[in-house]
């Protein structure tokens, strides 16, 4: 049975010419200022060969502009990113996370704040599609990482509509809006991996998607579990934080060597958890004036009235706090400001 | 609210008209009356933001009523 019309991505015939072709793109803004592969009839259908997903399936329709996000057209933007077609699946996955409403892809998509979606593999899809969990896992050099990152984007942006200045009404932006993308090293986690926390078997795949402001290193050689609780606790109050405003869902990379601190320390996960929750309060009078009222605006219902004097908690529960580890050797872990208004999602990756 | 039969408009800031013209037209309403008013709010005291909600009264009725478009 024939699709309706709608839901077909368009094809064009273009010269078979590199900078031809990059030209009509950037023309159109159908990149994200980088060179695309061109999405050819033959390359999409490779991809399409890697899903059980019938080609026109409409995985969800994609905010702000609710473009359907149909299984071609998903494959169609892989392509273009430069995906390998076994990638496809975590790309299906990840579509369907973030047209959850607890992501508040709407919010995420138009808002003047500079909110990357981040991808997080677990399960052994992460090792079969050779997704980077050590060594510079959010920086560059794995070819899956950056280009499942960059084929979200490109989806945000084509199926979704979000170009900057017009839908995209971000302030500055950051470079995790170009390609976000790692997998947990599970293997160096002390600790039940992410998508098992969340309710999955270890033994499946799954993609979490994440509304993630920007990252912040964390370098400390301490080797005293409650001392690397303390020091990263404080890294989290900042003033000018979503997170404190709008009760956040922060998110810490811990590096394997911090994780075998914590362990050595007896701390569990839900230890760690609980013992940031409660040492990164923050006194309500560090925020702005304005921002004292954007916090009691958006958190009286949560803690009661706020006065200057109240401790705000970073997240309205302890459990709020997401940990994964991940990185390789080395005496750092990253903290990654949420957007706030936002809670990450997880999708099962179809085997 | 205007699929539903009833009046409705939406008051956009300048910096975020373009976003407002393109979510009305992605959800189907290219149409849907958007009141302007001056960016940014964020900076402006309650007396400020009240003077600019009575400034732009008349272009909120005249959008409502639809002598205005």
């Amino acid at each position: 049975m024939n699709a309706p019309e709608i839901d077909r991505a368009a094809t064009l015939e273009c010269a078979d010419d590199l900078e031809a072709i990059n030209r009509l793109y950037r023309e159109r803004k159908w990149s994200d200022g980088l060179p695309i592969v061109p999405p050819t009839p033959e390359r999409v259908e490779r991809m399409l060969a890697h899903t059980k997903r019938a080609r026109y399936d409409v995985v969800t329709h994609v905010a702000p502009a609710y473009g359907a996000a149909t299984v071609e057209r998903i494959a169609v933007n892989a392509v273009m990113a430069g995906c390998d077609p076994g990638y496809l699946r975590v790309l299906i996955a990840a579509t369907e996370a973030i047209a959850d409403p607890a992501f508040n892809l709407q919010g995420i998509q138009a808002t003047t704040n500079p909110v990357a979606v981040w991808l997080v593999v677990n399960g052994p899809a992460a090792t079969s599609l050779n997704v980077n969990a050590a060594f510079n896992c959010i920086g560059q050099g794995a070819w899956a990482n950056a280009t499942l990152g960059r084929a979200m984007r490109l989806i945000l942006q084509n199926i979704g509509g979000a170009l900057p200045g017009e839908m995209d009404r971000a302030t500055q932006g950051q470079p995790g809006k170009f390609s976000f993308c790692c997998a947990e090293n599970e293997d160096a986690s002390p600790w039940e991996p992410l998508h098992v926390e969340r309710g999955f078997r270890r033994d499946e795949s799954t993609v979490t998607v994440v509304g993630a402001e920007g990252t912040l290193n964390m370098n400390t050689h301490s080797k005293d579990a409650m001392e690397l609780v303390r020091v990263m606790a404080e890294t989290l109050i900042h003033p000018p934080s979503n997170e404190y405003v709008h009760g956040g869902e922060p998110w810490l990379i811990i590096g394997p060597e911090h994780a075998e601190v914590f362990k050595r320390g007896g701390l569990t996960k839900d230890d760690v958890k609980r013992h940031l929750w409660e040492q990164s309060k923050m006194a309500a009078s560090q925020l702005s004036t304005k921002e004292l009222q954007r916090a009691r605006d958006s958190r009286t219902e949560e803690l009661g009235e706020i006065e200057a004097g109240t401790l705000l908690p970073i997240s309205p529960t302890a459990d709020e706090i997401m940990l994964i580890v991940a990185g390789g050797p080395g005496t750092h872990s990253t903290y990654v400001p949420c957007f706030g208004n936002s809670r990450a999602v997880t999708r099962p990756i179809e085997i | 609210m205007a699929k539903r039969g009833k009046a409705a408009l939406t008051v956009c800031s300048t910096a975020f008209v373009t976003l407002g013209r393109a979510q009305a037209r992605a959800l189907g309403d290219a149409s849907l009356p958007i009141a302007v008013v001056p960016h940014p709010f964020g900076l402006r005291s309650r007396d400020e933001i009240r003077e600019i909600a009575s400034a732009c009264v008349d272009e909120v009725a005249g959008l409502v009523t639809g002598t205005q478009r």
